[in-house]
């Protein structure tokens, strides 16, 4: 079973001096924290801000990439988290067949943006990440940070 | 096959990644070129932090525990059937770099627009040979005079050193 989430934002993460990408499903009912480092959050919230760099950035080239061949990205999912590193996968449509590509969820993620494609998070992962990660993640929070996850 | 305006083959320069120079205090890396056929000529082009140690790591033939953007490109290609053929540093404008990775699939070749550093970073991966045209290097003393005084002006001659209280 997949959940389709949605990228509610970044926050940055001081104690690990990461950036933290929010994933959240559509009932507000699961939230999904992926820490990333900071090149690949700049490559995420470029995409969330609308923003065009005058030369295309590592995921712009990446999604020229496809698009030179017409292969389409049909969704990305975070498939595993294991030892505190999520996995993801790249489902790509090409000439009528499905490929499945193994990546980091930041560069999915950045990805999945640029080509307006879904992200979905394996269930499993949701409740792993409930008992495995959220008890460290809610020991970085600080109260001001709160305010920055709904937008 | 060919388009009218791609540099011709013989306008083609073959270089091979050095180094990657660190400058101090700045987020930036130096990638220097240097020519494949041992001709004394060294082709310097600042990058990022992130995409400087992106080149690094296929240059150290770092093998990391999940694959790096770059390794995500090369894995769309191999699943594809994509060939990764070359990466031509093609064009300079303003002190910036233009790269195009050329690539093909079935016969039908295309070209990419590139930064530098993503086309480098990919050559290595892939790896294929990295070309600078004739062009860019006629152009580019120039360029690169441009470019550090661009840096030494905005860094050293633009901080006053002491300041009077």
């Amino acid at each position: 079973m997949i959940t389709q989430m949605h990228v509610k934002g970044l926050m940055f993460d001081p104690y690990n001096n990461a950036y933290i990408v929010v994933l959240r499903d559509e009932e507000h009912a699961d939230m999904l924290p992926i820490w990333v480092g900071k090149s690949e959050a700049g490559a995420i919230s470029m995409s969330l801000e609308n923003v065009t760099p005058p030369r295309p950035m590592t995921h712009d080239f990446m999604k020229s990439f496809l698009d030179a061949y017409n292969a389409k990205v049909i969704s990305v999912v975070i498939t595993d988290l294991s030892e505190h590193t999520f996995f993801a996968k790249v489902h790509l449509m090409y000439e009528d067949s499905e490929y499945t590509v193994d990546a980091r969820p930041s560069d999915a993620i950045a990805l999945a943006l640029r080509s307006n494609a879904p992200v979905f998070a394996n269930n499993s992962v949701l409740t792993k990440q409930s008992s495995e990660e959220l008890e460290q993640w809610l020991e970085n929070l600080k109260p001001e940070d709160f305010g920055k996850l709904d937008s | 096959m060919s388009i009218a305006d791609l540099p011709k083959e013989q306008d083609l320069v073959e270089y091979k990644v050095d180094r990657i120079l660190e400058e101090a205090n700045t987020d930036t890396r130096i990638v220097v070129l240097a020519r494949q056929d041992s001709a004394l000529d060294t082709f310097p082009i600042w990058v990022g932090a992130a995409e400087g140690n992106a080149i690094k790591l296929a240059l150290d033939t770092m093998i990391t525990p999940r694959p790096m953007s770059h390794d995500l490109v090369k894995s769309f290609a191999e699943h594809l059937n994509i060939t990764i053929q070359r990466v031509v540093i093609a064009d300079v404008k303003s002190s910036t770099y233009y790269a195009m990775v050329h690539v093909s699939n079935k016969g039908l070749e295309r070209t990419i627009d590139a930064r530098p550093s993503d086309a480098i970073s990919l050559a290595l991966r892939a790896p294929c040979p990295i070309y600078i045209t004739q062009d860019v290097l006629k152009r580019r003393s120039t360029t690169n005079l441009d470019a550090w005084l661009a840096k030494l002006d905005s860094k050293n001659i633009g901080t006053p050193e002491v300041q009077e209280t």
